[in-house]
């Protein structure tokens, strides 16, 4: 009777003991929560939470909040007031410098050695590795690729007897000649290529210009590298030259003030209108994900078969004549970037699942098929099991070993490329005397800003 | 207090005395009570006015970059801004140059269309509608359409300055000569507002004056100088005053203009745009505190002078409140 007494009472006790440790541990599992802010919307956000919920079955107890829609400025002011994410996206590489440097992002060194790290360079492509890193701190993993190549009108090429894109800078001012065609009136019908800052090509052109001639943003030193790298002004001159020689007959000025009209006159960027579309211009520098809307007009989805009125081509960038071998076929490559933000609470498992939306195959082979933006991965499993023939060039773009984005520093947003281009603009309009100087002023700039910023 | 005695021994009545001037009763309304009326307009002033300039007085002496805590760093924001930052000196010489063209044009146009608004006898109202109407366009709205009108491809505005033979019209918001004549002839289409107060104040100066001028063989010119105008500057005044203010605050139609060109020279970079891309662009809030309390203390300093030199050309009929 007293054994079963005891029995009984041990029997309770352990039914009390092990109801408590799984009250516990639900307790617990319910306390792993991580939440992500995307700026993505509509069927992207359903791809990224579709990942997000194999990453919840993949790891139990584990419960991931996504919400979509949120921009950078709404995170960085969550995250200044304490109530920030512990995961946030950001579309392009232009604040990483920012977010790595303010501390908005953690640095991932440690994580990525740890028990669950991360190889990064047996896993991503050398310029996304390259590109989520700033002030030597790696603070961001990337995800899908953006990719800015050279597009060219294959029918107006053909008309005009070429039969490939230009390789080299000489090519490419050698085809603007023979592609343009002049009004009645002196004004420009049709333009071969526009060197010029602000046709279509928000802050970037001038980040284009100088990948063209492998102009480095930063020295050895770490500083601004605008006036120590001769290829900057060269790439400066190389465009004043070619605005006197295709536009204005050997005088500058007037293939200034000829070019200033023409792009005022430019078509809408969002639609048929744009001027690569009509054949107002042959050949442009543009991002991977205008390839869709040159292929069909107004669809934004890829298509197997393009519908344009013309047809185009995409390669890399042509380059000064002397890196043809190096760098011809490369562009400029930058991803979307995401990070564990400063005061997340759960460290831990914010790298659980920043590193499987990172690492998802799956994710990022529909995600390219969607939007043709290519995985940062070096895995097959992650391309698309198919993609159109016309976009295959994108890929080479961003396997090529010259490809990538700029070196970023703490500018705040990215300020560097809004300097530049703003040179580059008032170098085009002849307004920048001394480029020299203006050059080394820049990089003054450029070095103060760093410097107040660290 | 003697005339007051005086007053009152004069009055017909006592206080309380006729049946038509009951004894008012003084209402007991506990202070709780007013206390709660005014606690929405308390809230407001404390919280949405107060506590911001607190915060930017004392981050205008840190170095704050959003996401760390800010670092004290004295008078360094302030010696940053007048000897290394010559952002701050081209556009506070942006904004001198806009206040200065922009006030005297705006008074001067508002006047002469409100002047001329009073001459029709018919339809009036209608013209005054005509004439109001852009100020109630909203103004990225206005600047979005000015930039296309003055489009150098395209714009009616070269259309028609080729048309009657200028072969190389300006460039105007796409050249850094012409850009901020752009934004003062879009300031100038949008006077409506201002010129309603014109209005008013022109039909308020008392027809016996000029009657007055007329007899004594005034010419219209003379009316306009001796009658019209000391009898408008309050109204001058307080245009001036609220344009100053305005004009140091030059903000959106320099922004919405300047994104849809390349602004690369910064001609149309105010001193409101600086403040805008030092705190939203470079994040530096400190920096961009100490830039608005400077804004203050300029727009201030140029208000007391005005205030102060308003005894010696501001007409006042019934006595000035600025004593």
């Amino acid at each position: 009777m007293q054994k079963k007494r005891l029995f009984a009472s041990f029997a309770v006790t352990a039914l009390v003991v092990g109801s408590l440790v799984a009250a516990s541990s639900v307790a617990t599992a319910a306390t792993r929560t991580v939440t992500v802010w995307s700026p993505y919307k509509g069927g992207n956000l359903d791809m990224w939470n579709a990942a997000i919920k194999r990453i919840e079955a993949a790891n139990p107890g584990l419960s991931v909040t996504s919400v979509g829609s949120i921009d950078m400025a709404k995170s960085l002011a969550a995250i200044n007031a304490g109530n920030g994410p512990d995961i946030s996206v950001s579309n392009g590489n232009g604040n990483l410098g920012w977010f790595c440097g303010s501390g908005a992002w953690q640095k991932l060194n440690v994580l990525m050695a740890g028990k669950n790290g991360l190889d990064v360079k047996k896993t991503f492509t050398a310029s996304a590795n390259a590109s989520a890193i700033s002030n030597n701190n790696r603070c961001a993993l990337p995800l899908g690729s953006e990719v800015f190549a050279f597009y060219s009108n294959k029918d107006l090429l053909a008309k005009a007897g070429f039969k490939n894109p230009p390789k080299t800078t000489t090519e490419l001012l050698e085809y603007s000649k023979k592609l343009t065609t002049f009004n009645a009136d002196g004004s420009i019908k049709t333009a071969g290529f526009l060197p010029w800052a602000g046709y279509y090509g928000f802050d970037m052109d001038s980040m284009w210009l100088g990948q063209m001639f492998g102009a480095k943003w930063y020295g050895g030193d770490q500083k601004a590298a605008f006036a120590s790298d001769a290829r900057w002004a060269k790439a400066f001159n190389w465009q004043k030259n070619f605005i006197a020689t295709v536009y204005g007959g050997g005088d500058f000025e007037k293939g200034s003030k000829l070019l200033t009209k023409f792009v005022a006159a430019k078509g809408g960027e969002w639609g048929t209108e744009h001027d690569f579309m009509t054949g107002r211009v042959a050949m442009k520098w543009d991002a991977n994900w205008m390839g869709p809307m040159f292929c069909t007009g107004d669809d934004w989805a890829m298509a197997d078969k393009c519908t344009a009125k013309y047809e185009f081509e995409i390669s890399g960038f042509p380059v000064s004549p002397e890196l043809v071998s190096t760098n011809y076929g490369s562009g400029v490559v930058g991803q979307a970037q995401m990070g564990i933000s400063k005061g997340s609470k759960n460290v831990k498992d914010a790298w659980i699942v920043m590193k499987a939306l990172a690492t998802d195959t799956k994710l990022a082979s529909a995600w390219d098929s969607a939007n043709g933006a290519p995985s940062s991965l070096l895995s097959k499993d992650a391309r698309p099991a198919k993609y159109p023939a016309w976009y295959q060039p994108i890929y080479d773009v961003v396997e090529h070993p010259k490809s990538a984005y700029h070196i970023v520093k703490n500018t705040g947003e990215h300020l560097e490329e809004a300097l530049l281009q703003n040179l580059m603009a008032s170098w085009q309009a002849g307004d920048t005397p001394n480029l020299k100087t203006a050059l080394a002023d820049l990089a003054t700039k450029v070095n103060q800003i760093v410097a107040r910023n660290n | 207090m003697q005339l007051t005695k005086a007053m009152a021994s004069l009055s017909p009545r006592k206080r309380g005395e006729g049946a038509l001037a009951p004894a008012r009763k003084k209402l007991k309304v506990p202070y709780i009570f007013i206390f709660l009326c005014m606690s929405p307009w308390l809230f407001g002033i404390l919280f949405f006015t107060a506590y911001p300039m607190i915060t930017s007085f004392y981050q205008s002496f840190t170095k704050f970059n959003l996401i760390d805590s800010p670092e004290w760093v004295g008078l360094d924001n302030f010696h940053r801004m007048f000897f290394e930052d010559s952002d701050f000196w081209l556009a506070l010489k942006n904004t001198v140059w806009i206040s200065a063209i922009s006030i005297p044009l705006r008074i001067t146009f508002a006047m002469f269309t409100a002047w001329v608004l009073t001459k029709p006898k018919r339809g009036s109202s209608i013209y005054r509608t005509i004439f109001f109407l852009p100020s109630m366009v909203p103004t990225v709205a206005a600047s979005m359409v000015f930039t296309y009108i003055f489009n150098p491809a395209y714009g009616p505005i070269n259309r028609g300055l080729e048309a009657i033979g200028i072969d190389e019209p300006p460039f105007w918001f796409m050249d850094p000569k012409w850009s901020k004549w752009g934004l003062i002839l879009l300031g100038l289409w949008g006077i409506g507002d201002t010129m309603i107060i014109y209005l008013a104040g022109l039909l308020d100066v008392p027809k016996s004056l000029y009657e007055a001028a007329s007899l004594e063989g005034a010419s219209p010119w003379q009316s306009f100088r001796y009658v019209t105008l000391p009898m408008m500057t309050p109204v001058i005044f307080f245009s001036f005053v609220t344009g100053v203010i305005g004009s140091f605050q030059y903000f959106t139609q320099a922004y919405v203009a300047s994104g849809q060109v390349n602004d690369y020279s910064h001609a149309m970079y105010f001193y409101a745009t600086h403040i805008y891309y030092t705190a939203f662009r470079a994040y530096e809030m400190g920096y961009a505190s100490a830039l608005a309390w400077v804004l203050l203390v300029i727009t201030l300093i140029c208000t007391l002078i005005i205030l102060k030199t308003q005894k010696r050309w501001v007409h006042y009929p019934n006595g000035s409140l600025f004593k």
